[in-house]
């Protein structure tokens, strides 16, 4: 698996193209790991924790392959998206049953207020919404080509 | 205590004060989200609450009241509660990342 930080709209990414996991517990601990290898985070295991105490009050599969988790934490230094592709699958325990292939992981300060976080989420949300834009992120060649993909979709 | 309890019990009161507010719970489910009961939370802050050293909870608990969240970030000695800086004087000791905000008396994480 590689890394590869991108700069990206509304703010710098991650995105982790080829995960091989089966967790989603693993996933989230991967991309925790991710960003804090570019100290966007501060704690990974600690931003870990937090991320699945979120998981099992609100499960963050939005179903036909797409899982949006998030945060605010005080162990997040600066806003990020990862994006992450399971090319395999990740059980994630959807309502529709689907296996989770998209990951995109919303990440905010804690000073970030609840509503600027939630809309960053619903951004996140609305680029994965049609079967168009998911294909062309799971197709996406390249860290390059998601940017380009998420500037466009995001405008 | 680690200090990393302290910061668990303010991430997770971040997470209740979304899970106790309907507007923000519609929010979600509008979203696709599906925003289950928040008592395991609660009780995971009970047992959270319980494992901080006793100082910091009188600190945590009254900032909490104040301001609605008991710890902040420090960046640049720059209290991000109160953006009053700090002297250096006032940074943690060796091993530590929490002290208090000499202006307004939260709890500052060092990072």
């Amino acid at each position: 698996m590689t890394t590869v930080a991108v700069h990206s709209v509304p703010d710098s990414s991650l995105f982790l193209p080829d995960l091989r996991l089966k967790r989603k517990e693993s996933v989230l601990h991967e991309m925790a790991c991710a960003a804090q290898r570019v100290r966007a985070v501060r704690d990974a295991e600690f931003l870990h924790e937090t991320l699945l105490r979120r998981e099992r009050w609100c499960p963050s599969a939005i179903g036909k392959g797409v899982a949006v988790p998030n945060a605010r934490s005080l162990g997040v230094t600066e806003p990020r998206l990862i994006l992450a592709r399971a090319p395999r699958g990740v059980d994630w325990g959807a309502a529709d049953g689907a296996a989770v292939h998209l990951v995109l992981l919303v990440l905010s300060p804690s000073e970030v207020g609840v509503e600027a976080h939630l809309e960053r989420v619903m951004r996140a949300t609305a680029i994965t919404r049609s079967q168009r834009n998911r294909q062309k992120l799971l197709d996406a060649a390249d860290a390059a080509t998601v940017t380009l993909l998420l500037r466009e979709l995001a405008t | 205590m680690s200090d990393t309890t302290i910061l668990e019990l303010h991430d997770l009161d971040l997470l209740l004060a979304e899970a106790r507010h309907p507007a923000t719970v519609a929010k979600l489910r509008k979203l696709g989200f599906e925003p289950s009961d928040p008592a395991p939370l609660e009780r995971v802050r009970a047992r959270l609450l319980a494992a901080v050293e006793r100082r910091w909870v009188q600190h945590y608990v009254r900032a909490l009241q104040r301001y609605g969240r008991g710890v902040v970030g420090m960046r640049e000695r720059v209290c991000q509660g109160c953006f009053v800086t700090l002297p250096t004087s006032a940074s943690p000791g060796v091993g530590e990342s929490l002290t208090l905000c000499q202006s307004c008396g939260r709890i500052l994480y060092w990072r």
